[in-house]
């Protein structure tokens, strides 16, 4: 007992030294964005550097928005995420579904099947991508994204979604089915309402997937007006060296919706995550 | 969640269907149609491109020449390329260097984060975050950090009298930067998966070696890690594969400089198609990263004949 009592609140300090440090190693890199997208140029040149700005401007974010065409980037990734993923979920909806009920045969080798043609590495199949949106003509257009993206979270949709509608009872889809619906009815009345968490955690991640996404973007959209945010921040070009303080602010713009979204949803993200997850 | 559960789910089918249970399995078919059109769309049919254009020449900067079939001379070329070798390599070191260092980077998170805490929020966003924010934006973000004046790091190192270290313009360093900074981005999600992972270890099992006289690093090494191996198992796998696909963090830090010291074959593939046009020779490099990638999933997948996510 005598050993007990004085640990008790070392313990709590080494919980929260802990916390502070998961916490510190996700925080801290965005947290010196932010710093740095307040701060002028000339105090960014400065010896030693300055931790917090001494005069604090968003003059930066003004001339985020003057420079280049961030809105458009912005309208191009939320266009195109939005859009994928509802492509991603419509498809990988059908195909869940008909694997968990329509008696298909072999329905794990089809899963299997699909899932191993989804998860090849889209890296070589830039070139042939490149090739046929090119001969198409859809290159620097949204469907050359939106049609690889689709694919892009196929695998972690359908795994996700596959779990989901194993765990809805048979009983309600027939009881909708005596009632007068069809298959596909019952499955738009009854079983996505009843999986609105799984479909809603399969967007979320999709989404994601999506508005990360770097090497189609710049290979199959690289005009500047249908540049994605990751595309065109990074081919950001300043008139002298890397504008370091204008990227901060542009990063910190591009960062905020989907930490916001994250935020909001956290505990369905990491739940999808780890139950179907696949993304680095 | 499985294949082989799946299997098990809807009863086996009688080598007689009923009407209703042929109606069913065509509608089954046609629900199935608009994934598999897409996968042909999108993979199956570039695949084929893909194949036939690494055996032909095909230059857009010299249109004049022709697609003319000319067998196996791109794979004989990037045999004797020493740009593919060193792209090659590097991607291995990548491999063999992120993959580790995020699953150690990450339990060691995991287990940080597997406290008792009232408020959870502050530590499950800190995992999350590094998760969602692109990969790029993980790389110029580092970029800055590295920056040989102005960036933190040496001004941190500066302030212990290190340094400054040129970071971004020796080729060792720039790709201890770009390897520290991918494992900075892909330690988190790993994190996640082995969270999941701690949280499913009975508390009993703690309880009764501690009973029993055990130390904390004994209940580590008896009790957490033989409990965590299948969700280490699925988060080298899941890292591996993206590991193999490296491009963004050196793209966006050192562009694969300085020389070719931190260039994957995912960015040779890149410049060869994009930056020099010749869409035959970046084709054959593609098939040749895929047996990589091939080679290197399967090596793991050995490893673990059994459903990891079974457990």
């Amino acid at each position: 007992m005598a050993m007990a009592l004085p640990r008790f609140p070392n313990k709590r300090k080494m919980i929260w030294l802990a916390a502070l440090i998961v916490a510190a190693n996700g925080f801290l890199p965005v947290l010196w964005i932010l710093l740095t997208s307040v701060k002028t140029e000339t105090e960014l040149m400065r010896l030693p550097i300055t931790i917090l700005p001494a005069a604090p401007t968003l003059q930066n974010y003004v001339r985020v928005f003057t420079d280049q065409p961030i809105h458009l980037f912005l309208w191009n990734s939320f266009a195109v995420a939005v859009l994928s993923t509802a492509l991603c979920i419509t498809v990988s909806a059908l195909a869940a579904y008909a694997l968990v009920r329509l008696r298909l045969p072999a329905p794990g080798l089809i899963l299997s099947v699909l899932l191993a043609i989804a998860m090849f590495p889209l890296i070589s199949l830039v070139v042939p991508l490149f090739q046929t949106m090119r001969s198409l003509e859809l290159l620097n257009t949204w469907p050359a994204l939106i049609l690889p993206y689709a694919v892009l979270s196929m695998p972690v949709c359908t795994m996700v979604l596959v779990s989901f509608f194993q765990d809805i009872p048979n009983d309600l889809e027939n009881a909708a089915m005596i009632d007068g619906c069809t298959r596909v009815g019952a499955l738009w009345h009854v079983v996505i309402p009843l999986t609105a968490p799984g479909v809603f955690t399969a967007a979320i991640l999709a989404f994601v997937n999506c508005w990360d996404e770097f090497l189609l973007a710049l290979t199959l959209s690289s005009r500047v007006v249908k540049r994605t945010l990751p595309v065109g921040i990074t081919l950001y070009q300043g008139e002298f060296a890397f504008p370091w303080p204008i990227i901060s602010a542009a990063l910190i713009v591009a960062i905020v919706p989907v930490s916001i979204l994250i935020a909001v949803f956290q505990d369905r993200v990491v739940g999808g995550l780890t139950s179907g997850g696949m993304k680095g | 969640m499985s294949a082989a559960t799946l299997d098990k789910a809807p009863p086996k089918a009688k080598p007689r269907l009923s009407p209703l249970e042929r109606s069913e399995r065509r509608l089954g078919f046609i629900l199935l149609a608009p994934a598999f059109l897409l996968l042909a769309v999108v993979v199956l049919y570039p695949i084929i491109e893909l194949l036939t254009t690494s055996v032909r020449f095909y230059h857009l900067a010299q249109p004049w020449m022709g697609t003319p079939f000319i067998g196996l001379e791109h794979y004989a070329r990037a045999l004797s390329d020493e740009r593919f070798w060193e792209s090659t390599l590097n991607t291995v070191l990548y491999i063999v260097i992120t993959v580790p260092g995020a699953v150690i980077v990450g339990l060691g998170l995991a287990l940080l984060a597997n406290q008792p805490f009232s408020i959870k929020w502050p530590v499950r966003l800190g995992l999350l975050l590094p998760w969602a924010l692109p990969l790029v934006f993980a790389g110029l973000i580092f970029r800055w950090f590295f920056e040989y004046n102005q960036g933190l790091v040496n001004n941190a190192l500066g302030f212990f009298g290190i340094g400054p270290i040129p970071w971004l313009t020796n080729p060792t360093f720039a790709f201890a930067a770009t390897c520290i900074a991918i494992v900075w981005k892909t330690s988190s999600f790993v994190a996640l998966v082995l969270l999941a992972g701690l949280q499913t270890i009975p508390k009993s099992l703690y309880e009764a070696a501690e009973i029993d006289g055990a130390g904390k690093w004994q209940q580590f090494v008896e009790i957490t890690l033989p409990m965590l191996r299948p969700a280490i198992v699925v988060a080298l796998i899941f890292r591996t594969i993206t590991a193999i696909q490296t491009f963004d963090i050196p793209y966006a830090m050192t562009n694969g400089g300085p020389g070719h010291s931190t260039e994957t074959l995912a960015m040779y593939i890149h410049k060869t198609t994009i930056d020099f046009l010749d869409l035959g020779y970046g084709s054959a490099l593609a098939v040749l990263m895929f047996i990589v990638s091939v080679i290197a999933t399967t090596g793991y997948l050995r490893h673990t004949r059994r459903d990891p996510r079974k457990a």
